[in-house]
């Protein structure tokens, strides 16, 4: 099993790599109109030399536009955790650290929002703002606040009845001060390890809320939207289905794959 | 008998903290909520006609109290696009949700415990890699990917089950059942993923404990070890678990009943925020987070009534 472990983990870095490195070179290499270039000759083409993904349903070439849409798609993923992270962690840490009634007023908070589903509340949001890229990252980023804060509030709970904190405080240094100095270097392993499993989330977010219209808009490219698009022509072009849920699933998979690896290292309690 | 009348207080609290989010969400965000509704080339006139009929120009408090007065008081308001009483329309599509869920959830446990089992029995052997890598690969994959190839395989192929549609379960309960199939086994190989990966993780911490030694060094049959003493511990973790994906579950159908054309609470709640049907957007959000607190709750009581360790004071 430590070997599988070891062989995972590296699976998903390498994996991760690849498609980090496909997302942001790929658009500058690419000829400037490959992705929007229609061939109407080469309709729905299946996959072949020409086309190495096959062509979607205005001719487009999806080898190209899965390259695209690996931008966008991780582009509002990362931002999406970023901003729950932005938002989560100070109401995590300020709970888990000063508890009693602080704590309570702001936990209750966390769990009425953990009532709605993530999906719901993004779609929710996502429809009342206004369907587009910025809207989207926005959606997603507030929908996944609470899980984090949630997450952080534990560890700095327990950071906080640590000896080394009591010594802090003993020896008068500020509530700010221990939280930054002490408590946030100590929740760091839980954080890198929520936030791995967050962007696989929110890849799966992203790909939702396109696939139903509330996401990412045409003519732009995202996976969510390319799936969006082949359920018209299952039956006669299924590659246009596969191609986008293929590149889904491989960085989802690479994420969740780094994600149980650094849990493994990172949190020794897990085991 | 506190704890009974504590956690009725506080379920009372976050139903109330329920409502404020759902009309917080809805209307403090930025957003001509008429505009919304009619598009931004609409006449001026018409607008202004809505905005009454909304009472969108009282004061936000105003529009809040009204609106959780009728929660209460059973008046729930009328969608703007079906032009019918909502809770018409919620109670009708309720019983066609709680199908899909019930189902969705039955294939999850039936078929997660039992893998997660023999994952956690041969643990670090090729049976666990196995079940380890599926279940893996089962939670990265989108779920409506899998609706998807469920389509293509099963409908369309085979022909085995429509590709979409409901029927009403007073008409024909069979057809209502075969309609509901596809899309509850889509559902329930994401959830299946989830709960194998925790019906391992728990059961191997279980399987590593004293009394497992203990029950085997009494020579009782290893299947006695693993089912009756294993597993009766291991079943309340698990169950907790599949209770907290409920709140998963209702996001999931939104998506799921919308590719299978199955018009239960997820498609009525993608139809309300398609067409920015305001009322209706309030109430199926408020429902759904309810109805999610509200099981979880469940789940908490039923938690204390199956492990008898647990005592509340």
């Amino acid at each position: 099993m430590k070997r599988f472990k070891t062989t995972k983990g590296l699976i998903g870095i390498v994996v991760l790599l690849a498609i980090a490195l496909v997302a942001i070179v790929g658009p500058m290499v690419i000829p400037p109109d490959a992705a929007t270039a229609m061939d109407m000759h080469a309709r729905r083409a299946p996959p072949s030399l020409a086309h190495v993904f096959g062509t979607d349903q205005l001719g487009r070439d999806l080898m190209y536009r899965v390259i695209l849409g690996a931008r966008t798609s991780l582009e509002i993923a990362v931002s999406a955790v970023v901003m729950s992270i932005v938002f989560g962690l100070p109401l995590g840490l300020i709970s888990g650290y000063f508890g009693g009634f602080v704590d309570n007023v702001l936990m209750r908070l966390v769990d009425t929002l953990l009532a709605f589903p993530a999906l719901l509340l993004a779609l929710t949001i996502s429809a009342v703002l206004g369907p587009n890229v910025q809207n989207t990252i926005i959606a997603i980023g507030i929908a996944f606040t609470p899980f984090l804060a949630r997450i952080i509030r534990g560890e700095a709970l327990k950071v906080t009845q640590m000896p080394y904190v009591e010594a802090a405080r003993a020896s008068g240094t500020t509530d700010g001060m221990i939280m930054v100095r002490h408590v946030l270097p100590n929740i760091r392993p839980a954080l890198i390890v929520q936030g791995t499993i967050s962007l696989a989330f929110a890849i799966l977010a992203e790909a939702g809320l396109s696939f139903l219209g509330l996401g990412t808009q045409p003519p732009a490219a995202s996976w969510g939207l390319m799936i969006q698009a082949s359920r018209d022509q299952l039956d006669i072009a299924p590659w246009t289905a596969v191609v986008p849920g293929l590149a889904v699933a491989l960085t989802v998979l690479g994420l969740n794959m780094l994600g149980d690896v650094l849990r493994d290292i990172l949190d020794p309690r897990s085991k | 008998m506190t704890y009974v009348i504590n956690r009725l207080l506080s379920v009372i609290l976050t139903l109330f903290l329920i409502t404020l989010v759902t009309f917080a969400v809805t209307n403090i965000l930025p957003g001509d909520v008429a505009m919304m509704i009619m598009g931004t080339q609409s006449n001026p006139a018409a607008l202004a006609g809505l905005r009454e009929s909304l009472g969108l120009n009282d004061p936000l408090l105003v529009q809040y109290a009204h609106w959780v007065t009728g929660l209460l008081t059973g008046d729930w308001g009328n969608s703007l696009i079906f032009k019918k009483p909502i809770v018409e329309l919620l109670i009708q599509k309720a019983v066609a949700s709680g199908i899909i869920v019930a189902m969705s959830m039955t294939i999850a446990l039936v078929l997660a415990v039992p893998l997660g089992v023999w994952a956690a029995v041969h643990r670090d052997r090729w049976q666990d890699t196995v079940s380890s890598s599926a279940s893996l690969l089962g939670v990265s994959l989108p779920d409506f990917f899998w609706g998807i190839v469920m389509i293509l395989v099963f409908a369309r192929a085979l022909g085995w089950f429509p590709s979409s549609g409901f029927v009403e379960p007073s008409q024909d309960l069979w057809g209502t059942l075969q309609h509901a199939f596809l899309p509850s086994l889509a559902l329930g190989l994401g959830l299946m993923a989830h709960l194998t990966r925790m019906t391992r993780s728990t059961m191997t911490g279980i399987l590593s404990q004293e009394f497992i030694r203990v029950a085997r060094a009494k020579g009782l049959a290893e299947r006695t070890v693993i089912w009756r003493y294993a597993l009766a511990n291991a079943i309340g973790p698990v169950i907790t678990i599949a209770g907290l994906q409920i709140g998963y579950l209702f996001g999931s159908i939104i998506v799921m009943e919308t590719l299978f054309g199955y018009t239960g609470m997820g498609w009525l709640t993608y139809q309300a925020l398609l067409n920015r049907d305001l009322p209706l957007i309030q109430d199926t959000v408020f429902l759904i987070a309810a109805v999610v607190m509200l099981t979880n709750l469940a789940v908490d009581l039923l938690y204390v009534l199956i492990d008898p360790r647990i005592r509340l004071g």
